[in-house]
């Protein structure tokens, strides 16, 4: 691989390491929180609420979306400008320091109130402003590569990167205060539309990916994309708006994903990956399986009203984050070329995940009958807490592997 | 653009005239009488903001587009054009009607001015040598907003203004139709130089477009801005002044003190209108700073030539600033001081970064009040502001599902959707460390509220919550806010929540848990008030407006015997107009317990 692109995906997987290492740090701290709540007196007025943002925040668009940068670089950056690095780095640095300015307000208490949309007031625009700078270098570097393209290449670079633009005035509107989308009447949550729309979204990502990553298909795989548009076809054919998830329509359609756990590992092992990333796409294949069939199951009557506004659907957001997307991300860095091959913190990370993700759900599932004792903080709700936090050093620690590896 | 054409000396009256008409059209027409238009139509509320962001986009894409159509040769033909779609925009609007169609007219006006502006500022070095080009600017943008201010425009209606606006564009159009351009040399400026520019100007047009926001949403800082024939008059003449002054400065190369003073000038309308200093001289320093920046924005661009600087300048600073600045002042109401201070310090580090001091004089305005916007039911608002800044949401829900039954039971009646959706944004939350909030008005007095708040821990042993004492010993009043907007959660519901309380029984499957067990419960989470024998001395009992009562009196020695349901019912949903809160989520079978123990205490 050129030196110019193993030196930009050993930039991204530093920024991408400094913000998982951030934002567990802050969830470590949060997790003793809960425990300790006099840990929060002590550092008033930066109390819980205030810390919650930059967990959420900086595991979403830092640790969550920067591989996905880094990819995009790989695939959109001409290795052979003189200028590339240093392009890469003020994309890259633009969207630290956008998280960072975010950070700084979100403890200021600056939030919009709106989950993993906190951007308000001064900040409502970094981050879209840095989404902004990454695209204009995508787009300079796709116009200077034009000539060296043929038609279908254009195509393929050109139409994400004119769909890529819609996103920062998206991101800049969905923050504001008086934008909400459609509510669940009978849960207060998301509608099995809007569940079935963002997964399938994930699920187009995953099929990019590989392409994105230069990896060479070995067998055809045409079939991919024809279940991907006939999904997307059946979204939009579902009800949208405020549905309840007692209507069949919306359990039948979210149950459409139950379809794309075996279809997606089997589209991904159409491609030549290196073979030191297996331990990753097994991850990956085990956290999609958890994810989308315990995703749907609590989407049904009974189990949603039993786990809903408890510590279940909180495992349900490790699952999908720790566990999956970390995997997959985790992939996307090591075969661009920036490491995360360490044995001992991949399983370190697997296993504080796994036990999290139990534990929580464990207390999810009694929560509703037992909610006195976990308002009193009873002994038995601490030593779930505590477990918690041990798990969470164990992610914490191989984050900290990870980083150290990254900046040899 | 360097190479030189046939030259026959300037047009400056037709250029001045060329910016007028554009800073007019934008000023009169788009920025106040098709809003006034929208705003009849649809309200304050998502249908403007989304046709805001029509208007917006328009005006980023309409940029763009002149970037990529200029060339010199099709100048005079692209500008007329883009003239004659402005006149167009304004007429449609005339009939424009229901969201999408006021969405897409915006988007319309927008593609129309973006167009205009970029090719408007490319090509004004085919009118005026650059040596007399902030003259020609500075008249135009000075007999724009003087004539925008002139008391008969002003208060002309929506329809009225447009055809002015129309009308200004259309002679703009039949001015340059026949014009001959002959091509200036000038200097052009390095890359790193013009986005250094383009972000003092995104500053620059932030702030203001914040400001405006704001004066035009306070009633008191509106009138006192923009009311009375005298005032109007005032405004026009120090627009004009400031504007041919801020042209006179930039064809002396004074450009960086011009933006400067720009700055100040708008920082310190901010701060004196915070400070409710909103009369006399303050309405004219806003005006000055205002007419200063926009003649620099577009000599700048104009100066430069090449169409790539104006549509980043006009797309980035212009559009983006705009959007920018309204969203930061309809997000908080306000303009922050230290968002002012920070767009100073941008100023100087981009324009002068070898002053650091400047930052020092920029920090001594940090004492200065922000500008605020009115709020209804101020206490309230304000409590819920704090409810979001502090993330009660993390812990706390407000929503009861309403065909889950314990969630009806526990947190009261359930409220419709259509209600939680109101809310700017709505707070559902997704997770319960804590209660459920919905109806807590209900629940727990204003008093028992502030105590926990306080001293989470004391009142409620075992609460995982931290304590918020800082916000009760701030000058600001942010506890007390709070407190009242706990107090307001329910409203309406109390009814309906007491009885279901009344009516509610332990299951006959309950059971008890032991009495071991309830006087270990009670000594951990009743003493404290109620006291170890339930005589009513618990060490916070003195906090209480009404205090627990002394349970071993005569007067409760009498609590009948039957009545361990009545006990129940007032442990496990409190006592409406006491501090006595209820122990909702705790289980039956310690409700029960807690009740025979309580009984026991009565003796």
């Amino acid at each position: 691989m050129n030196t110019a692109r193993i030196t930009i995906a050993q930039v991204a997987t530093r920024h991408s390491l400094i913000w998982l290492a951030a934002a567990n740090a802050v969830g470590l701290w949060l997790a003793a929180s809960l425990l300790w709540p006099e840990l929060g007196d002590l550092v008033a007025p930066l109390t819980y609420g205030r810390w919650m943002p930059l967990h959420l925040n900086w595991q979403l668009y830092g640790w969550c979306a920067l591989p996905l940068v880094a990819a995009l670089l790989h695939w959109y950056l001409d290795a052979a400008d003189p200028r590339v690095v240093t392009q890469a780095r003020f994309a890259l640095g633009g969207w630290s320091l956008a998280l960072l300015l975010g950070g700084v307000a979100w403890l200021a208490g600056d939030t919009s109130g709106k989950l993993f949309l906190d951007w308000h007031g001064w900040t409502r625009g970094v981050l879209p402003a840095a989404m902004v700078g990454l695209w204009a270098v995508l787009a300079a570097h796709t116009w200077r590569r034009r000539g060296s393209m043929g038609r279908s290449e254009r195509l393929v670079r050109g139409i994400p990167l004119v769909g890529l633009l819609a996103v920062p005035p998206l991101l800049y509107v969905s923050t504001g205060r008086d934008y909400y989308p459609a509510v669940n009447p009978d849960s207060g949550g998301a509608t099995g539309a809007a569940l079935l729309g963002s997964t399938l979204g994930i699920v187009t990502l995953f099929g990019l990916l590989p392409f994105m990553l230069g990896r060479r298909r070995t067998k055809p795989a045409g079939w991919f994309w024809v279940a991907l548009v006939a999904s997307w076809g059946m979204f939009a054919g579902m009800r949208h708006g405020s549905v309840s998830h007692h209507v069949p329509g919306q359990i039948i359609g979210l149950g459409l994903l139950l379809a794309w756990v075996p279809l997606l590992p089997l589209y991904w092992r159409r491609f030549d990956w290196s073979a030191d990333s297996g331990r990753w796409l097994w991850a990956a294949w085990a956290w999609w399986l958890l994810l989308v069939v315990t995703g749907w199951l609590t989407f049904l009557p009974g189990i949603s009203e039993r786990l809903k506004f408890t510590n279940g659907l909180v495992a349900h957001a490790h699952l999908a984050m720790a566990g999956l997307v970390t995997a997959v991300n985790a992939l996307v860095l090591h075969t661009l070329g920036g490491g995360l091959s360490r044995r001992p913190a991949f399983w370190l990370w697997q296993l504080g995940c796994a036990v999290q993700v139990g534990l929580l759900l464990a207390l999810g599932w009694v929560e509703n009958a037992t909610a006195g004792a976990l308002f009193r903080s009873e002994a038995w709700t601490q030593a779930i807490y505590g477990g918690r936090l041990a798990a969470g050093l164990a992610m914490a620690a191989a984050s900290a592997l990870w980083l150290k590896e990254a900046w040899r | 653009m360097n190479e030189a054409g046939p030259t026959r000396g300037d047009n400056l009256g037709l250029a001045a005239l060329a910016v007028a008409a554009t800073y007019g059209y934008f000023l009169l027409f788009a920025e106040f009488s098709f809003l006034s238009q929208v705003r009849e139509l649809l309200g304050e509320g998502r249908g403007l903001r989304g046709v805001m962001a029509g208007l917006g986009a328009g005006g980023v894409g309409g940029s763009l587009l002149a970037w990529g159509r200029f060339r010199p040769e099709r100048f005079v033909r692209e500008l007329s054009w883009s003239y004659l779609a402005c006149a167009a925009m304004a007429v449609i609007s005339l009939a424009a009607s229901g969201l999408i169609g006021l969405t897409l007219t915006a988007a319309g006006i927008g593609l129309a001015l973006g167009w205009n502006t970029v090719t408007l500022a490319s090509g004004l070095r085919a009118l005026v040598r650059p040596e007399r080009l902030g003259w020609g600017i500075g008249l135009g943008t000075g007999a724009a907003y003087a004539f925008c201010n002139v008391p008969v425009i002003f208060t002309a209606g929506p329809a009225g203004q447009a055809g002015i606006s129309a009308g200004l564009v259309l002679a703009a159009a039949v001015g340059l139709w026949r014009m001959e351009p002959g091509w200036f040399r000038g200097p052009t400026v390095s890359r790193v130089s013009v986005w250094r520019w383009v972000g003092v100007f995104l500053a620059l047009v932030w702030l203001d477009s914040a400001a405006f926001y704001i004066i035009q949403q306070t009633s008191g800082l509106r009138e006192a801005t923009w009311a009375g024939e005298s005032r109007l008059w005032g405004n026009a003449m120090v627009h004009l002044g400031a504007a041919l002054l801020a042209g006179w400065c930039w064809d002396r190369g004074w450009s960086r003190g011009l933006v400067g003073v720009a700055w100040v000038a708008l920082a310190g309308a901010c701060f004196a209108l915070g400070a409710n200093r909103s009369g006399g001289g303050t309405g004219f320093l806003y005006a000055g700073g205002v007419s200063i920046y926009s003649t620099a924005l577009v000599a700048f661009a104009a100066r430069d030539g090449r169409p790539w600087v104006a549509a980043a300048v006009f797309a980035v600073a212009g559009w983006v600033g705009s959007a920018l600045g309204i969203g930061l002042a309809q997000d908080l109401h306000r303009v922050p001081v230290e968002f002012v201070l920070a767009s100073g310090a941008g100023l100087v580090l981009a324009l002068q970064p070898w002053r650091r001091s400047g930052l020092v004089a920029l920090a001594l305005l940090a004492w200065v009040r922000p500008v605020r916007a009115e709020e209804g039911d101020p206490l309230v608002a304000r409590g819920r502001a704090v409810y979001i800044a502090e993330g009660c949401m993390h812990c706390h829900s407000q929503y009861v599902r309403p065909g889950v039954k314990s969630d009806v039971e526990r947190w009261g009646p359930a409220h419709p959707l259509t209600e939680l959706l109101r809310g700017a944004p709505p707070l559902p939350g997704n997770r319960r460390q804590g209660p459920d909030l919905t109806n807590v008005g209900n629940r727990r007095s204003a008093e028992w509220n502030r105590l926990h708040l306080q001293a989470p821990r004391t009142v409620s042993p075992g609460s995982r919550m931290p304590s918020y004492r800082h916000l009760f010993t701030s000058a600001d009043g942010r506890g007390e806010a709070l407190v009242a907007y706990l107090a307001s959660l329910g409203e309406g519901t109390a009814g309906e929540h007491w009885e279901t309380a009344l009516t509610w029984r332990p299951p006959n499957q309950a059971g008890a848990v032991t009495a071991v067990q309830a006087a270990k419960l009670f000594a951990q989470n009743c003493a404290q008030c109620h006291g170890p024998q339930g005589r009513g001395d618990g060490p916070l009992a003195a906090r209480f407006l009404v205090p627990p009562p002394d349970w071993t009196s005569e007067a409760w020695r009498r609590v009948p015997d039957g009545d361990e349901a009545g006990l129940a019912r007032v442990i496990k949903f409190g006592s409406p107009g006491t501090a006595m809160a209820g122990h909702e989520a705790w289980a039956d079978d310690e409700i029960v317990g807690l009740a025979r123990h309580v009984k026991m205490l009565h003796k």
